[in-house]
């Protein structure tokens, strides 16, 4: 179940500024691509916009050569990592993870005013499988806890894990490792890699180039709103433009602190 | 997978048991033992805890208000009533009562859902107010005079007495209560508990937002209706009268005073109003009160009430007695 992802001269502005123009990419089914780009280039956009969250004032979106621009978020079997992180509130965290698997079951009111046995058969999947996903996070600890309480960069992951539940098609992961500490990032890495090799595509956003240079296939630059480059991770590297841009002469931004220590919040 | 599979919600399982055990024992051993004025009102309590299970539900799970649910109630005791009063089985129109509710619903909620904020509350209130000048115009249906000579219901060949609709009013408390619970912790009702806090992701997740709560309106309207129709069996009469913007107002009191988001908030919340209003009742019928006085008093409590709750106890009386109930251990 992986897609390929087209997205075809793709516009949203805001005010009559223009936070993604003209965006074209097609990411193949089972490759991981990473989008980076300095502050306010239009990544999170892009996201929404290819995620649901945001209407697209002009352009295409395709899921395997099927056109979901028009279909609402909850349609379109993306999971996604926000990166303000938005967990439900007064919800322990197994509860997120279990409305992550809301798009793979499909116990109604009725089933579950009356406790059918469509009810209990569903309840029961949700709980085996949010606890799988909550386990491939490595939050199996802060089951219990309500999620408002985890730290910001635990909220994002228990956000990975709800995406997980869901069983989706692509991900996107909109700087799933801002928060997390050296070793957590490593574990982050390994998940994501796994994912990618289970044939998962996904999209990821991060600043943190070292790490986005390890995982990615390919990664797409942004700038402004517009995609300035596109190459494997040597090619963007190479790329005059992309270093005046964002990499910056040291490879890294100025203001990033080292790759591999403590992660920012975007 | 590492070790067995949590519950989702392990709190307090067995204290709450008991209680629940205790409460119910005691409310069924309560009736015969009060005097015909005390039963009435213990009847409307009931029914009126009903509707504020509803209301709580839609509130606190669907972060959605109705300031029109008294027209619930009415479109169920009315829908309960005519066909009795044209001969039709009680039984069968009681049946009737949350359909008809329901079926309104989902009429008027279906284009409204998909809008956001206070739009539902402000319907919900308009569609009170026509339902009242629609009612008192209907000759069909007893007009501003009201409809009377509604039989008592009848179950199973036994005409229900006052005791008798007590227990009815148990009942459907009970059920409503049950359901409730049910649908919180269940997968439509994370959804929506997830909804409330976060739109987008809830999306993003797979949740039909709309029609969860539509569904949950829609659930909210048939306990009312299903209330209404006890109510206008236990009465014999109805008239718009009986359902003013007030006791929508007071649904919404009830539910807010106890404590949203919790199940035993409305049962609680509904009756410290409701013993509220009986003393302000007794206040207000005094002689030298002016006819106003009762209506004006009652309002201005709700508004006090609501003041209060809002400024210190933010989430309900359920929520505080058990925080205070916690604190010495
Ligand atoms: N809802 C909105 N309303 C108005 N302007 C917006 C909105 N969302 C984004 N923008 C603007 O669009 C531009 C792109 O923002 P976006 O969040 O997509 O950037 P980004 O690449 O994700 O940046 P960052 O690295 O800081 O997360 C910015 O100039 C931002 O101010
Ligand atoms: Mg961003």
């Amino acid at each position: 179940m992986t897609v390929e992802l087209t997205v075809d001269k793709v516009s949203r502005a805001f005010g009559g500024v223009y936070a993604v123009r003209d965006v074209s990419l097609t990411v193949p089914a089972g490759e991981l691509r990473a989008v980076i780009g300095p502050n306010g280039a239009g990544k999170s956009t892009l996201f929404a916009l290819i995620g649901g969250q945001l209407a697209a004032d002009t352009g295409t979106v395709a899921l395997d050569g099927i056109r979901v621009e028009r279909r609402p978020a909850h349609r379109r079997g993306i999971g996604v990592v926000f990166q303000t992180a938005r967990v439900f509130h007064g919800m322990t965290a197994f509860e997120n993870v279990m409305v992550g698997a809301h798009a793979v079951t499909r116990a109604g009111f009725l089933a579950a005013a009356l406790r059918l046995p469509r009810h209990h058969r569903d309840e029961r999947r949700i709980r085996e499988k949010a606890l799988t996903c909550l386990d491939r996070v490595g939050l199996a600890d802060w089951a219990d806890r309500p999620a408002e309480e985890l730290p910001l960069g635990q909220q994002r992951s228990l956000q990975l894990a709800r995406a997980l539940c869901g069983e989706p098609r692509l991900l996107l992961l909109d700087e799933p490792a801002s928060g997390l500490r050296a070793a957590e990032r490593e574990h982050l890495a390994t998940l994501i890699t796994r994912l990618r090799t289970e044939g998962l595509t996904i999209l990821l956003v991060e600043h943190d180039v070292a790490f986005v240079m390890r995982l990615a296939d390919r990664i797409t630059v942004l700038d402004l709103g517009r995609v300035i480059a596109d190459g494997t991770p040597a090619e963007v590297r190479a790329n005059p433009e992309v270093r005046t841009a964002y990499l910056g002469p040291e490879t890294v931004r100025p203001s990033e602190p080292h790759p591999g220590v403590e992660g920012v919040a975007g | 997978m590492s070790g067995p599979v949590p519950p989702a919600r392990g709190r307090g399982g067995t204290v709450n048991r008991w209680a629940i055990a205790v409460v119910a024992v005691l409310t069924l051993a309560l009736p015969p033992l009060l005097p015909e004025r005390h039963l009435a009102t213990f009847v409307l309590l009931l029914l009126a805890a009903t509707v504020t299970v509803g209301v709580s539900l839609l509130m606190g799970y669907a972060g959605q208000v109705s300031l029109g649910q008294a027209s619930f109630y009415a479109i169920g005791a009315y829908a309960a009533a005519l066909p009795a009063v044209h001969g039709v089985p009680s039984l069968l129109g009681l049946a009737l009562a949350p359909v008809a509710a329901a079926v309104a619903a989902v009429l008027l909620g279906a284009p409204l859902l998909r809008l956001r904020g206070h739009h539902l509350a402000f319907a919900t209130l308009a569609v009170q107010l026509i339902l009242l000048s629609l009612l008192a115009q209907a000759d069909w249906a007893g007009g501003a005079i009201g409809l009377q000579g509604i039989p008592r219901l009848t179950v199973l060949g036994v005409e229900l007495r006052d005791l008798g609709y007590a227990y009815a009013a148990w009942l459907v408390l009970a059920a409503a209560l049950l359901i409730a619970r049910n649908i919180v912790d269940s997968r439509p009702g994370r959804a929506l508990r997830a909804a409330a806090t976060s739109e987008t992701a809830a999306a993003a997740s797979g949740v039909a937002i709309g029609r969860h709560r539509l569904a949950v309106f829609t659930l909210s309207a048939a306990m009312a209706g299903l209330a209404g129709g006890v109510y206008a069996f236990y009465l014999g009469y109805l008239s718009p009268g009986s359902f003013p913007v007030l006791l929508s107002i007071e649904f919404v009191v009830m539910a807010v005073v106890g404590g949203l988001g919790t199940i035993a908030g409305p049962v609680v919340g509904a009756t410290v109003i409701i013993l509220l209003v009986q003393v302000l009742n007794t206040l207000g019928t005094q002689p030298g009160m002016p006819d106003y006085a009762p209506s004006v008093l009652s309002y201005a409590v709700y508004a006090v009430l609501l003041i209060v709750c809002v400024l210190y106890l933010p989430r309900g009386l359920v929520p505080a007695l058990r925080r205070t109930g916690r604190r010495p251990s």
